[in-house]
């Protein structure tokens, strides 16, 4: 019995032990906890996310007109070839030297070939015509503006000593279907530096993927180069005198490697440049530094950069503090945390009829200008204990005036319906200068916002056509200050009128219609309806990144504040029992600093 | 002032000989320290061993967890790359179905200019994810522009061969090929990687069959993997191997010092230090060794020191019986003497009788003088009279006293000595006996044949050989004739009368001197007696001025060609010079 249950015992405790020696030696370790990390996916891929690319084939023997034509484009569209040497194989020796893939790219869409009777034994020449419609341009500056129009593209074959079809007329520069663009450009942000160094200033351009290199060093590289032409005199950038050798990653950081390094007062400005430049490769997720010749920018320290340097160098990249405004019972209030007004201090916050369309400056010493009812003056007054209003400009026709953020404000007088005075009153008040705008003194200016970052303009012109938005840079300072480089934004259409229009940052601006249609506009695409909801009249609008208020007015002539949702139009102000009803005399004209 | 040297200017080929004369010198001595140690022998030897040990295991052992690895991502990838094969597939067909219409004028373009094809691509491009894991190129050569790639994938990594082994592969079957991996951008660093190709299976829909897939696979990753796998096996077994000849030292050692230790012991037993002991530490085998070798050392110690009493109360009882005889001797020699005066008187046969009384007396009365002699010799009583003397001046004075003896015989002696005098340090009396010892049996053995006496000196010694032309040596009796009482034939009778100890004591006195008394002897060529010594008495002698064999037959040897073995000094002066 002792032996048995003695014998039992020893089964169990080998067994015990055999288990145990088995689960030690288990090659993977089961319980506990992993210690190695790996990226995040929402971090970005500052070096570029995966991407398809075409790759240029040279002709065949026995091709016919429209394969050679389709391999030509394929050709066209590939980033392997800078120099286009596959591409010019489609080419008969002659046209090869004469044609030039540098002029500009034309994008387009439903490319097809026209049909045409069929090639018969011992034709010498053909003819391929690509049908379809434009959508854009872009420039040798890589700025990529809509366009419109049918596209109808001949190509001229001839027929080469082996048999074979080669392209003997084809249009200068490239064409490129949208699909072809958008696999081959990365559309990139540049930001360079206002006058002062202080403001970022986007420029949108597309630059060629380049698969020798990965997408933040292109895009450095890029911005090395300078801005477009469409800032061309407004901006400055601080990498003007250094070249890039590299841009990698290491341990969380992209390193950017450059041949010299900046002026010393320029280090912050071109931190931020970076930082801005990158960050939408980045998506904020990664750090940067900036080495010289491989090796540690200053002596000791390396010259490392925060993820969000950019909002620290400017904030209005990334305004934070969000205080909005509005009117009243004739008297500016201001919006607090729960969306209850109080009247704003110092005389602006007391009643006064006739004032209308404010506008708030930025930071630190707040100011509102308010339109009089009659259009014929614009009155500022700190938004400060004892603040008095003071009439800062009188005219025949004034419009809203706009602040920007030196505390510049910047009126608009119209003598009549062709004459547009630009004003701009700088210190206070103290200078006034005459805004050189060529485009515009002839033309009736309906609105004028300078945006946030300062330099780019955004105006509405009435002329015989119609209505239209333009975006143009300020130049130069005080008595040499000229509003230049306009584009259109918004073409005139018919009767539309544009009502209102409110920068959303510096590249995207919401423009109002008389029919209370909201309009996303931007220079690098076609206007986008945003909001159509005919119930509510909307009368003026002003938005702050992605917060957008609107000033409303039902059909009772009572008003209210509303915020978009991004999908519809909701109210906004709380009265004092919590109410967000319209009502008589109701909150109107919201308006954001800088808005 | 004397002119600085010069430094002297080597060849390059002196100088390469002096490397490999050092280099030899080096080998020779690492060789002997090899083979003199054992601990040394079984450490290399264990190295040896488990080097290659190691190594097989290591290369066996890297083998398999490469292809362990590269067969775990093949097959990922390959199941990957069916995946995307199917994907591919269906962007195909898809739009195939929906543009049967409009495929008239040549080829049917999809709206903004996007092909299925390049679609797929970039489906392809998304799945694969970021760059590293893989890239993809596909291609429809006979379709233009239908060529597309992934990420930076430089398609010149494809190899000929592998495109053409796809045409001869059926649609859908892979081709695995291990080949580095080019990159734009980085055209010199190619990574290693695996390109699986397919040609796309359009069995059943209405495409062509000549889409060709490669996912282009880096392996850099694996490589580093591998790489730092095989620098942690080689690294683990160096660290084994050295561990094991640790090992290996420290375990011979615990045998190889007790081993030392009785061999140092055992040195010191031979060179006589007869209380000399081992420590008997614990029971094991080299204990036991240990109390043999004491007890071994202990028996010896009293062996010999028994011996040692036995010999002394001999040569007591020798030099006891020399002094006891003396005296009866003395008066026996008195009686004979006044015999021997009055023979004259006598009968002849008395007077015969007389004179033979007094021979024999002399004889035994020198007999007893050198029976003494050795005694003292025996004694450690001897003493030098050192002096610094030419040497030709001794052998002549020698070769005066034996003129009488060699008339006697009708021999003549041709005396070769140098012009300069031969000056060293020597008690010339006892020097002058050896000489005359030596010329005493010279012409006792020559048959009256010419005796050659030589003389020779250089910088550390002078030597005497003396050269008979008698019946001359047997081999073997060349160290034989300095014992006592020998005798080459036991049946010749004494002619001169010597003692019979007359080399031994010439032996005695040679040693004395810290020189040396060798004899060379040939049957039928006569023999010669060398006695060399040191110019400065107590000075170690190297050499002798003279050569042992004369030259004459040394020659002739030569000549005969073949060489008898010549007797080394070293024998015949039983190594005795330092006592």
């Amino acid at each position: 019995m002792t032996t048995e249950s003695a014998r039992r015992a020893g089964t169990a405790i080998l067994a015990v032990t055999l288990v145990c020696g088995v689960s030690a030696c288990s090659v993977i370790p089961t319980g506990g906890k992993s210690v190695v990390a790996v990226d995040n996916e929402r971090k970005g891929n500052p070096l570029g996310d995966p991407y398809a690319r075409v790759i240029a084939m040279p002709p065949k023997a026995a091709w016919s007109p429209e394969e050679v034509v389709t391999g030509f484009r394929a050709a066209m569209a590939s980033p392997d070839d800078p120099d286009f040497q596959v591409a010019r194989q489609y080419l008969t020796g002659d046209f090869a030297n004469k044609w030039n893939p540098h002029s500009g790219v034309t994008v387009y869409r439903q490319g097809d070939y026209e049909k045409f009777a069929p090639l018969r034994e011992g034709d010498e020449h053909a003819q391929v015509t690509l049908k379809g419609t434009k959508t854009a341009t872009i420039d040798q500056d890589g700025r990529y503006r809509p366009s419109g129009g049918p596209l109808n593209q001949p190509f001229t074959l001839a027929k080469g000593a082996g048999g074979e079809w080669r392209i003997s007329t084809a249009p200068d520069g490239l064409l490129l279907s949208e699909a072809d663009v958008a696999r081959g450009y990365l559309p990139v942000d540049l930001y360079f530096l206002d006058s002062h160094w202080k403001g970022l200033v986007v420029d949108q351009v597309r630059v060629p993927i380049d698969p020798a290199a990965n997408f933040a060093k292109t895009t450095v590289e890029r911005l090395l180069r300078g801005p477009s032409s469409s800032l061309k005199g407004s901006v400055r950038s601080a990498l003007a005198d250094t070249e890039l050798i590299d841009v990698t990653t290491e341990n969380n950081r992209v390193v950017v490697d450059l041949t010299r390094r900046v002026d010393p007062d320029l280090i912050d400005p071109m931190s931020a440049q970076l930082a801005a430049t990158l960050t939408a490769l980045t998506k904020g997720g990664w750090g940067f530094e900036v080495k010289v010749n491989g090796e540690s920018y200053y002596a000791d320290t390396p010259l490392q950069i925060d993820a969000q340097e950019q909002s620290n160098f400017d904030p209005w990249t990334t305004p934070d503090t969000v205080t909005s405004f509005y009117l009243a019972d004739g008297a500016l209030w201001l919006l607090d945390k729960e969306n209850v007004g109080r009247p704003v201090p110092g005389r602006a916050g007391q009643k006064k009829s006739g004032l209308t369309r404010p506008a708030i400056s930025g930071q630190p010493v707040q100011q509102v200008a308010a339109l009089a009812q009659d259009g014929k003056s614009v009155s500022v007054a700190p938004l400060a204990a004892g603040g008095e209003w003071r009439v800062w400009a009188t005219g025949e026709s004034l419009i809203q005036p706009s602040w920007d953020r030196y505390d510049t404000l910047w009126t608009v007088d119209r003598p009549n319906d062709h004459t547009s005075i630009v004003t701009r009153h700088d210190g206070d008040n103290k200078h006034r200068y005459r805004v050189s705008a060529p485009d515009l003194e002839t033309l009736y200016v309906k609105s004028l916002k300078v945006a946030r970052d300062g330099v780019h303009v955004a105006v509405v012109v009435k002329d015989g056509l119609g209505e239209q938005v333009h975006v143009g840079t300020v130049i130069g300072e005080r008595e040499n200050t000229r509003i230049a480089n306009l584009q259109t934004v918004v073409d005139s259409e018919g009767k539309r009128t544009i009502e209102d229009i409110a920068w959303k940052d510096g590249k995207t601006l919401y423009a109002l219609t008389g029919k209370s249609e909201l309009l996303e506009a931007s220079v690098t695409a076609e206007p986008k309806p945003l909001a159509f909801d005919s119930r509510i009249g909307i009368e003026s609008i002003t938005a702050l990144d992605s917060i957008l208020l609107a000033g409303a007015k039902d059909d009772q002539g009572n008003r209210q504040v509303l915020y978009w949702t991004s999908t519809k139009w909701e109210p906004l102000v709380k009265n004092e029992t919590g109410s967000t009803d319209f009502t008589e005399n109701g909150p109107s004209a919201p308006a954001f600093p800088l808005g | 002032m004397p002119p600085a040297p010069k430094k002297r200017r080597r060849t390059p080929r002196q100088l390469l000989r002096g490397a490999r004369r050092r280099t030899r010198r080096a080998a020779g001595r690492a060789r002997r320290v090899f083979w003199r140690s054992l601990q040394l022998r079984v450490v290399t030897s264990t190295m040896v061993i488990s080097i290659v040990v190691v190594a097989v295991l290591g290369v066996f052992l890297m083998q398999q967890i490469v292809r362990t690895t590269l067969e775990t991502r093949e097959s990922a990838a390959k199941s990957e790359a069916q995946a995307d094969r199917n994907a591919v597939l269906g962007y195909l067909n898809q739009p195939a179905e929906a543009a049967k219409q409009p495929v008239e004028s040549g080829q049917a373009l999809q709206p903004g200019g996007s092909s299925p094809l390049s679609q797929a691509t970039e489906a392809l491009a998304r799945r694969a994810g970021s760059a590293s894991r893989y890239s993809v190129i596909i291609r429809n050569e006979g379709l233009s522009g239908e060529f597309y790639g992934t990420t930076n994938i430089d398609p010149v990594s494809i190899p000929a061969r592998q495109r053409d082994e796809l045409f001869k592969k059926e649609a859908g079957e892979d081709s695995t090929w291990y080949t580095p991996l080019y990159y734009k951008g980085q055209p010199d660093q190619p990574v290693p990687g695996m390109i699986i190709g397919t040609r796309l299976d359009t069995w059943g829909t209405r495409l062509d069959s000549s889409y060709e897939i490669y996912h282009l696979v880096p392996l850099d990753k694996e490589e580093k993997t591998l790489a730092s796998v095989q620098q942690m096996i080689i690294l683990v077994g160096a660290g084994l191997v050295l561990l094991l000849a640790a090992i290996s030292s420290l375990v011979t050692r615990q045998v190889v010092t007790p081993v030392r230790l009785a061999r140092q012991a055992a040195e010191r037993l031979a060179a006589g230090r007869l209380d000399e002991r081992l420590k008997v530490r614990g029971e094991d085998d080299l204990a036991r060794l240990a109390t043999s070798f004491n007890e071994m050392a202990a028996n010896l110690a009293l062996k010999i020191h028994q011996l040692e009493e036995l010999s002394q109360v001999q040569r007591q009882f020798v030099s006891d019986v020399s002094h006891e005889l003396r005296t009866p001797l003395t008066t026996v020699r008195m009686a004979a003497d006044l015999l021997y005066d009055a023979r004259e008187d006598f009968d002849p046969m008395a007077a015969r009788s007389a004179e033979l009384m007094q021979n024999q007396l002399n004889r035994f009365e020198a007999m007893l003088a050198d029976l003494l002699e050795i005694s003292r010799y025996d004694a450690g009583a001897a003493d030098l009279d050192v002096d610094s003397v030419d040497v030709r001046d001794v052998v002549l004075r020698a070769v005066a006293d034996s003129e009488a003896l060699a008339e006697r015989h009708s021999t003549r002696f041709d005396l070769r000595l140098p012009g300069e005098p031969c000056m060293a340090e020597m008690d010339s009396r006892r020097v002058e006996r050896i000489l005359r010892n030596l010329l005493f049996n010279a012409i006792e053995h020559g048959e009256g044949r010419d005796i050659v006496v030589s003389v020779a000196a250089d910088r550390d010694a002078v030597a005497v050989a003396v050269r008979d032309h008698g019946v001359g040596l047997k081999p073997g009796e060349e160290s034989l004739v300095f014992d006592r009482f020998w005798r080459a034939d036991p049946s010749r009778a004494r002619t001169i009368g010597g003692t019979g100890l007359g080399l031994a004591i010439s032996r005695e006195d040679a040693i004395l001197h810290g020189g040396w008394l060798q004899a060379w002897g040939s049957h039928g060529e006569g023999s010669q007696f060398r006695l060399s010594l040191p110019r400065v008495a107590g000075a170690v002698l190297r050499g002798s001025p003279l050569p042992l064999v004369p030259p004459e037959v040394e020659m002739r040897r030569t000549w005969r060609g073949h060489m008898t073995p010549v007797l080394s000094p070293a024998v015949a002066d039983g190594g005795r010079d330092d006592d």
